[in-house]
């Protein structure tokens, strides 16, 4: 909103105009009539595009077919077999890209009406890395890749609206590997085949305290408010708890207000209001990549706000001293490209200690990011959800609201939750603190879609209320089992040569695979993932972080001794092979020359 | 800062236009449903959609975006009525002035029960795998429990699957996520209106979906049998009209039993409505939020998962008499939804747990990619499979008292209101009854109704009016009877003689109302040697009896409740 709009005006026909004004710029609550009339004018274009989809898909099935038939007749026996499942693999890329692009034109409807301009989806992985801006709305690069595989996901249901196929395909692409997993997981005594999931970023390694913590009879307490509707803004109680909680534990100068603190079911729920609140469909947020899926996810299942990548480099240089180092000049630039393009950036978000790379943040370039937002009037969403997961001592970690005085305190959101530094994800708890009042309400107004339990709540208030276990037995532990870990893993990859980046927090390490790829492609990345996948071990490729350079991988280390054994095992495997293929590669190569 | 203009457009409307629609919503006291009546679109009546809250929504805010600051009225207006009873909320010692919620629809009549039933070590495992992420549907445990848990209840004619269920963080979730998956923004549902008036806002927020509503009347007109009856013609002509305005219509939204009529639809009925939506290609939600909530056995509730071929083929309407028996037992299962909460029947609003039923698996899959951002709680998940597994303490415990519970207080509350010569609907189901006011408005407005509910409000008593449920005529109100704060003696119980302890003269007020003959004291609860203590209802009485415009007329009194309103050939009392 640009605030142009008078607040003692009582002219009805000035309200009007404004209404007006407002629902062309909102896009998304439109009014019927007219505009529906509208829509139903483009919906007929996207019929005839349609149309001649059909008719394309129709042709070139029919020529594959009678491809293949004379292929058939022609073909002598030996290498029959071969090439008809290469044959045949073509042949589903091709359906595979002509089916996601009919869904596409379908949502591009939906899309269309969103006033965001669709378009043809892109299966060329390498196409989007060098742009410095991502659409969002499932025309991400990087999902349709997955689909071509399976294309089940992709087929138009007839009773779906087409945000919803677009919901199902996206989520089923971005969590495939995480529902095989769920069917298949790796178990030491009972599925010692199963798969190993260092792919997410879940902390394993303190179950065993949290069980006991949460089964202590404290936990187990009812009483009537808990099982009656709540403060949609979270129960009194826990606000208060977590207001003391982020004081404390952010190092805050002055006491947190728990009327500052809006609780719901989980971060990523948090984040989605947010998105909700702050930008209208199409507006953008910056994000320096590589960075956490979810949040592409989120910006574009239900907010449709896209992202604007702030692209880091491995490589160090004067400009930039420190690999993937995100600076002020990075900031300016990816701004200034957003808005040639018309874009309307509203706001930054960063992570803090970083997702994928480990990152924390120094006081100083804390400032300065914060400066830069306020210089531009740009909302800073800030994540710190890792903030009690660095377990290197060297390291400090410096919340947001530990600043004395944040430079534009109306326009810094500060987010939070359990999931990782507690590693209760399955608890769906999520933490929004911000000054501004207007963000706190609008964000409330989800309260009845993102509620959490009652019970749940009076449990995590005594566990954030219980200072005394926390800072004793909880993080102690928790910290040096990081720590533990943490050695071995590196080890076992300096053993190995790979290099990586050691920053002392969070539960992942961010590795170079780059030496394992021959062309260094996004293509290579992919097939070195499903090599590991093949091997049952399941890592998360810097695709998925917007990386743009290909070959690094995150793999996670929180998690139990024995199998993280087992995980280097199968790694070291999948590298071995990956190396003697690599070498055949070369030697073909060199053969041909 | 972010004000609706309150002042500007008291001006230019006459009937009740933005500024009464925001004091009445914003006040008229239930914590879910006080979004519709913000209606600024007074344009078009029958869209109760959300219309256009832009016209309402300004904003100098440079914070917010322009949806932004939309979505912040949806909670300001709300929260500003929620506010007002919690910062008075009544308590028979600390604050016995305060206010009394009778707008709130919650069953706060078993906790007792249930607080021992949540407290019992089964409840308390807490295992490594449910505090890790979960399966978005929610755990296979929970879901296979509810499978069996809806067989069971909805009666349905053989096992429901496992894998159509879908649990997700209560109704409201559902209805967004359904709006999503479902229909593209602009597009709309229709539900039959009065009708619970959250779901305006449910299907909104994320989804920018609006709803059609088929108004109903209290009036008893051609073949309706009773007072706001739900007809095939009133869907079609709903429908009809939507078309002529360019709203592409999705799908229907039926709630049964219903809130806030407390109408119970009939299998016949059910399978017409079906029907309907089936010529049209609609989707079907049917909300059953309060099917276990039905403690008039003569009721007759049936889930539409219990559906068996054609009911009664002489009830349907001549369109579906082609119908053979072989008939698949929903007619379109593939667009049929059916949903349920343990907010209203188990008297859990506050645990946040609703699943989703529909043997559509594309409608299960889409629904469930939406979870991460609707999930629950692992430890909570485990309580409630276990809580829906306890057939026994369900069946022999928790329901005969609840019931025995809810139909106490009905009876108080309906005994109360014939004395006063207050017509009224409430059919022997769900926490509230329709309570028709219209006598005691000077002239036929919302804006009279609000100024009553305001008076209620003076005299702190929390009321929602029928506004608030997008009801189309001014004057009705729904009329919660089962808070806690009402306590009732019941003699054929007698917890007077089982709890001899809990009999204590009180110094707590008295009702001070007419005779009654049956009620029911929850044994937590203080008696009042044997009088009746609701004092919510004694201040409703003192508004209205300071308030009627018309003499009460003792013989137009003529309640519905209860007993068998559908039996077509009596004549049906007309709601007066």
């Amino acid at each position: 909103m640009s605030g142009n709009r008078d607040k003692g005006s009582s002219q009805p026909a000035e309200a009007k105009t404004k209404t007006q004004s407002m629902s062309d710029r909102l896009g998304m609550f439109r009014m019927p009539s007219a505009r529906m009339r509208g829509q139903g004018l483009r919906n007929q274009r996207i019929h005839t595009h349609l149309m001649e989809m059909m008719l394309h898909l129709k042709q070139t099935i029919e020529k594959n077919l009678m491809h293949l038939t004379t292929r058939h007749l022609q073909q002598d026996l030996v290498l029959e077999e071969e090439r008809h499942s290469q044959a045949a693999s073509e042949q589903e890329a091709l359906l595979g890209r002509l089916m996601y692009q009919l869904v596409n034109l379908l949502q591009s409807g939906a899309v269309g009406g969103l006033g965001l301009q669709p378009s043809c989806p892109s299966l060329d992985v390498r196409r989007d890395v060098r742009g410095g801006q991502w659409a969002q709305s499932s025309r991400q690069p990087d999902w349709p890749v997955h689909q071509l595989s399976d294309l089940e996901a992709t087929f138009v249901s007839q009773h779906l609206s087409s945000r919803g196929i677009d919901i199902s395909a996206l989520y089923h692409s971005s969590f495939q590997d995480y529902k095989i997993y769920q069917r298949d997981k790796y178990h030491e005594d009972k599925n010692t085949m199963g798969f190993i999931n260092l792919g997410l970023s879940e902390n394993k390694l303190c179950l065993d305290l949290m069980t006991e913590r949460l089964s202590q009879s404290d936990m187990n307490y009812i009483e009537d408010d808990l099982l009656q509707y709540p403060d949609w803004r979270g129960q009194p109680f826990l606000r208060e708890e977590v207001a003391q909680f982020l004081t404390y534990y952010c190092k805050v100068p002055d006491q947190l207000d728990p009327e500052n603190v809006v609780v719901l079911n989980g971060c990523s729920s948090v984040f989605s209001t947010l998105a909700m609140v702050l930008c209208d469909p199409g507006e953008a947020f910056l994000i320096p990549a590589p960075f956490y899926g979810g949040f592409a996810f989120s910006a574009c299942l239900y907010s449709k706000v896209e992202l604007i990548l702030v692209h880091l480099d491995s490589e160090v240089t004067d400009a930039n001293p420190h690999p993937f180092q995100l600076t002020v000049d990075k900031l300016e630039q990816a701004l200034l490209e957003a808005r040639i393009t018309g874009k309307k950036v509203r706001g930054l978000i960063l992570t803090n200690p970083q997702n994928p790379l480990g990152d924390v943040y120094s006081r100083d370039s804390l400032q300065k990011y914060l400066e830069f937002a306020k210089r531009y009037h740009l909302h800073v969403i800030i994540d710190e959800i890792y903030m009690l997961s660095v377990f290197d001592e060297f390291i400090t970690f410096h919340s947001v609201l530990s600043m004395e005085s944040l430079p534009d305190p109306n326009r810094t959101h500060v987010i939070w939750g359990t999931s990782k530094d507690f590693g209760i994800s399955g608890f769906r708890f999520g933490v929004l603190y911000t000054h501004n009042r207007e963000v706190a309400s609008a964000v409330s107004s989800f309260g009845y879609l993102h509620g959490i339990s009652g019970i749940a709540q009076h449990k995590l208030c005594r566990l954030l209320q219980d200072r005394e276990w926390i800072d004793k037995v909880y993080l102690p532990t928790y910290r040096s089992r990081l720590q533990i870990a943490h050695g071995y893993m590196t080890k076992k990859l300096e053993a190995l040569g790979i290099p990586f980046l050691n920053r002392g927090s969070g539960l992942y390490i961010w590795m170079n695979l780059k030496m394992y790829l021959d062309p260094c492609t996004f293509e290579e990345e992919l097939l070195l993932h499903r090599r590991f996948l093949d091997n049952k071990l399941i890592l998360s490729r810097g695709r998925t972080y917007m990386c743009k350079e290909p070959g690094w991988f995150r793999i996670t280390f929180a998690d139990k001794p024995l199998l993280l054994k087992q995980a280097m095992h199968r790694f070291y495997q999948v590298l071995s092979e990956q190396k003697q293929d690599l070498i055949m590669k070369q030697l073909e190569n060199a053969q041909r020359e | 800062m972010f004000t609706l203009p309150q002042k500007e457009s008291k001006a230019p409307t006459t009937c009740p236009g933005p500024a009464s629609t925001q004091d009445l919503d914003s006040n008229h006291g239930d914590g879910l449903e006080r979004e519709c009546s913000r209606k600024p679109d007074w344009k078009l009546p029958e869209f109760c959609g959300v219309g256009d809250p832009t016209a309402t929504a300004s904003s100098d805010s440079s914070h917010l975006s322009s949806r932004g600051s939309i979505i912040k009225w949806f909670w300001d207006s709300a929260e500003e009525g929620y506010r007002t009873y919690h910062m008075d909320e009544y308590d028979e010692d600390k604050n016995p002035s305060g206010i009394i919620n009778m707008g709130t629809s919650e069953n706060k009549l078993c906790f007792d029960l249930l607080s021992r039933r949540l407290s019992q070590s089964d409840m308390l495992r807490v295992e490594p795998s449910l505090l890790q992420y979960p399966d978005w549907r929610g755990h296979l445990f929970l879901r296979e429990e509810v499978a069996r848990f809806l067989s069971f209840y909805c009666k349905s004619p053989a096992p429901l699957k496992p894998e159509n269920v879908v649990v997700l963080n209560g109704c409201a979730s559902l209805f967004s996520a359904l709006a999503t998956v479902l229909c593209e923004v602009g597009e709309a549902f229709l539900i039959p209106a009065p009708y619970y008036g959250a779901i305006t806002q449910h299907v909104y927020l994320y989804g920018g979906v609006r709803l059609v509503c088929v108004y109903l009347d209290s009036e008893v007109t051609g073949l309706d049998t009773r007072p706001f009856q739900l007809t095939v013609e009133k869907l079609e002509m709903a429908l009809q009209r939507a078309n002529f305005e360019g709203v592409k219509v999705k799908g229907l939204i039926l709630i049964n039993p219903q809130n806030p009529l407390g109408d119970i639809y009939s299998p016949g009925e059910l399978r017409d409505y079906l029907e309907f939506a089936k010529r049209h290609k609609l989707h079907v939600m049917v909300d059953e939020v309060y099917m276990l909530s039905v403690f008039e056995k003569s009721a007759g509730y049936h889930s539409v998962l219990s559906l068996e071929g054609p009911a009664d083929p002489v009830k349907s309407f001549p369109l579906v008499l082609s119908a053979s028996p072989h008939e698949a037992r929903l007619p379109d299962p593939q667009r049929t939804h059916v949903m349920w909460a343990t907010s209203k029947d188990f008297g859990m609003s506050g645990l946040r747990f609703g699943t989703l039923y529909t043997e559509n698996r594309d409608v299960a899959t889409a629904v469930a990619s939406l979870c991460r951002y609707h999930g629950l709680s692992g430890l909570v998940q485990y309580q409630m499979a276990q809580l829906l597994g306890d057939r026994d303490w369900i069946n022999q415990v928790y329901l005969p008292e609840n019931h025995a519970r809810l139909k106490a207080a009905h009876t108080y509350v309906a005994g109360e209101l014939r004395a006063l010569g207050i017509p009224f609907l409430g059919r022997g189901a769900g926490f509230f009854i329709w309570v028709d006011l219209r006598k005691y408005l000077p002239e036929a407005t919302f804006k009279e109704e609000m100024l009553l509910w305001r008076r209620f409000l003076d005299n702190k008593v929390l009321l929602s009016c029928g506004k608030a449920f997008q009801c189309k005529e001014p004057g009705w109100f729904r009329l919660v009877f089962s808070d806690k704060t009402h306590r009732l003696c019941l003699g054929k119980r007698s917890h007077l003689l089982t709890h001899p302890s809990v009999c204590l003269p009180s110094s707590g007020p008295r009702c001070g109302s007419s005779s009654l003959s049956s009620c029911i004291l929850p044994p937590s609860y203080r008696c009042q040697c044997g009088c009746p203590f609701f004092p919510g209802m004694q201040r409703v009485r003192q508004v209205l009896e300071g308030k009627s415009q018309v003499p009460d007329d003792p013989a137009s009194c003529q309640s519905q409740e209860s007993g068998n309103q559908r039996s077509g050939g009596e004549t049906p009392p007309a709601v007066l």
